[in-house]
């Protein structure tokens, strides 16, 4: 074997512009793989954090029904209950109670449909990052009456400034429309378009009066630790607390779920069609190598090389080759992940603002799992093995005599 | 014995559209230690009576024997195996394997024998100092010239031990010079290991040599002449 793999070797530099460049197609297509799945990988993971850290949390507790109703009658009554179980659990990082309704927002210009979320302002700052997305005035400023903080799209819409009042209509627990006025303390901007043209935050007593007469609460929003903890907390709480159902954030965004599945599943689909087309690359040099050994490879099966070892030269030969281009490839595109890892990949120059729309930021830290590079290196193999079978067969079919007189 | 026996020897090549026969009815038989010249015109069925007894290619109608072994219609895999440890093979176009080093060429089909690192070496240095080379042994086939080329390759023939050396057109690209000393090797090698080499030709200064001629006209034997040892 040792024999095979050295001639292989020497085999693939018989013509070093040819085999190079083939190499340096390798070495090119998998760099290229690396960076695009890389910055998809970097760019799910940057969306995954900020809808975690920004809103969603590690888990929610909600009646069982209302994220399909959004009926504000459909409540946490064990919340007390609840509460003491959570503050009890050393897994629990932080956790905010907050009102859901559905509504309408009304200006002096324009009416519009919002979603209101009441928060209690210090549990919302310790449990999630909200308040980083602040771009002017006061986050639920404390020495206004009924504060609003309220999304740039919205606000733009509704052509109101801070310090201006809006009014907020929605339906009570008893199903009765309600409304209530409250002063714009400040605005807030998540890069997400839709979300800021519909979602303000009121602080939740200002909004008790006017739902219930009492406090009442449709989510409670849990942070971790350590997020991989989760499931095991959200099946606890739903072991202990019949009234409600609790989750954790894949359950209860598909979307991140979506994503976070799919993320490691881009470098294998952009490495198919990478390798697809190079294939073709291998094949022809393989051919090329093949057609112009001809006599020599008779002269081999004639003096005793069995066609097994013929055939596994030639495999071996595909492989090396393609295996060198590969492992610069990666190592070239490793390299890359690592430094953009580090400093951030910013693509402002090529997509602009459009990032944005889309809930994305420009600047992304792109990575890659080590998992990753390994099935990489098991396609390359399989890729070079399938290439390297049409003239691998030619090369079996030869008859010494014939190619010799020749 | 024969060491090989040719029964009823004959090739036709395009059976179905334009027939060639390239061997008619051949029956020989070489003995161990034979220095035998098989000459004629081009296309008189030289290369393929060497083919046939190589194992290289199948006859028509016949077989052959080496020893009391029937080689033809042995499988594909069987006869490689038959020829890498009976049949040594020198070509008029040497066949070096190019990327190999001289040294590396001699040992490659020891490998394909799996004879051990100590014997490879031994046999190895052994042969390239006979064949003149033994200070050619780490170049490569490109760096040396027709003639050296073609004594690696009979250092490689003799390399696996064989029963037998076919050497098709041995000289035929080589100088003069360069084709006695090469036929003083193999005449040498004849003599002291009573090594048996048959050779394809049609180069005078190899039938001056040989002890045996076997003249073929059209793919049969016209005349089978032993000379007197000298």
């Amino acid at each position: 074997m040792k024999m095979l793999f050295s001639i292989a070797w020497r085999n693939i530099w018989r013509h070093p512009g040819r085999s190079g460049v083939l190499i340096a197609s390798i070495v090119a297509g998998m760099w290229a793989g690396i960076m695009v799945s890389s910055w998809a990988n970097g760019l799910i993971d940057q969306r995954v954090n900020n809808v975690i850290n920004e809103e969603l949390t590690h888990a929610q507790i909600h009646h069982p029904e209302f994220l399909t109703e959004r009926d504000p009658g459909m409540y946490i009554e064990q919340h007390d209950e609840i509460i003491t179980f959570l503050e009890s659990d050393s897994r629990v990082q932080s956790y905010s109670s907050r009102t859901l309704l559905d509504g309408m927002i009304q200006s002096a210009a324009t009416t519009s449909g919002a979603r209101i979320i009441g928060v209690d302002k210090e549990m919302e700052r310790e449990t999630t990052t909200f308040h980083h997305n602040l771009t002017e005035g006061e986050y639920l400023g404390s020495d206004l009456r009924n504060p609003i903080f309220i999304g740039e799209d919205l606000i733009n819409k509704l052509n109101v400034k801070i310090g201006d009042r809006i009014v907020l209509t929605f339906q009570n627990i008893e199903n009765e429309i309600t409304s209530g006025a409250f002063t714009v303390s400040g605005v807030f901007r998540t890069g997400q378009n839709l979300y800021d043209e519909q979602t303000v935050y009121v602080n939740r007593n200002d909004l008790s009066g006017l739902v219930a007469n009492r406090p009442l609460y449709h989510e409670i929003a849990i942070m971790l630790y350590d997020r991989s903890q989760g499931e095991q907390l959200v099946s606890e709480i739903n072991e202990n607390f019949s009234s409600v159902t609790a989750e954790t954030w894949i359950e209860l965004s598909p979307e991140m779920r979506y994503m976070t599945q799919a993320s490691g599943s881009y470098m294998f689909y952009i490495m198919i069609v990478i390798l697809f087309a190079l294939a073709f690359g291998i094949l022809n040099t393989m051919t090329m190598a093949i057609f112009e050994r001809m006599r020599e490879l008779g002269m081999l099966m004639a003096i005793g090389m069995n066609k097994l070892r013929v055939f596994t030269m030639i495999m071996l030969e595909s492989v090396m080759l393609t295996l060198t281009g590969a492992a610069v490839g990666i190592f070239v595109g490793y390299l890359t992940v690592n430094y953009f890892n580090k400093n951030g990949l910013d693509l402002t120059a090529i997509g602009g603002d459009s990032f944005e729309i889309w809930g994305y930021e420009a600047l992304v830290y792109p990575y890659v799992n080590p998992e990753e590079y390994l099935y990489v290196m098991i396609l390359v193999i399989a890729t070079a093995l399938l290439a390297a079978i049409y003239p691998a067969l030619k090369a079996l079919k030869l008859v010494p005599g014939e190619v010799v007189r020749e | 014995m024969p060491i090989i026996t040719t029964h009823n020897l004959s090739k036709v090549y395009n059976p179905d559209t334009v027939p060639v026969h390239a061997l008619r009815d051949v029956n020989l038989e070489f003995e161990e230690g034979e220095f035998t010249t098989v000459r004629g015109p081009s296309g008189s069925g030289k290369t393929t009576l060497l083919n046939m007894i190589g194992g290289l290619d199948n006859p028509t109608e016949g077989h052959v024997e080496i020893g009391d072994i029937s080689i033809t219609g042995m499988k594909e895999n069987k006869l490689i195996e038959f020829r890498l440890n009976n049949i040594g093979f020198v070509f008029q176009a040497y066949n070096l394997i190019p990327v190999f080093t001289a040294y590396e060429n001699v040992t490659f089909i020891m490998l394909l024998q799996k004879r051990s690192k100590q014997e490879m070496k031994k046999r190895a240095d052994e042969l390239l100092s006979a064949m003149g080379l033994k200070d050619k042994v780490d170049s490569r086939p490109k760096e040396l010239s027709g003639g050296e080329q073609q004594r690696v390759a009979v250092a490689r023939a003799l390399a696996s031990r064989p029963k037998f050396i076919l050497a098709d057109e041995p000289t035929a690209n080589l100088d003069t010079e360069s084709a006695m000393n090469l036929l003083d090797l193999m005449e040498k090698m004849n003599r002291e290991e009573n090594v048996t080499f048959i050779f394809s030709t049609h180069d005078q200064r190899v039938i001056d040599r040989a002890r045996r001629v076997i003249t073929m006209v059209d793919g049969a034997i016209h005349k089978d002449e032993k000379k007197a040892s000298p």
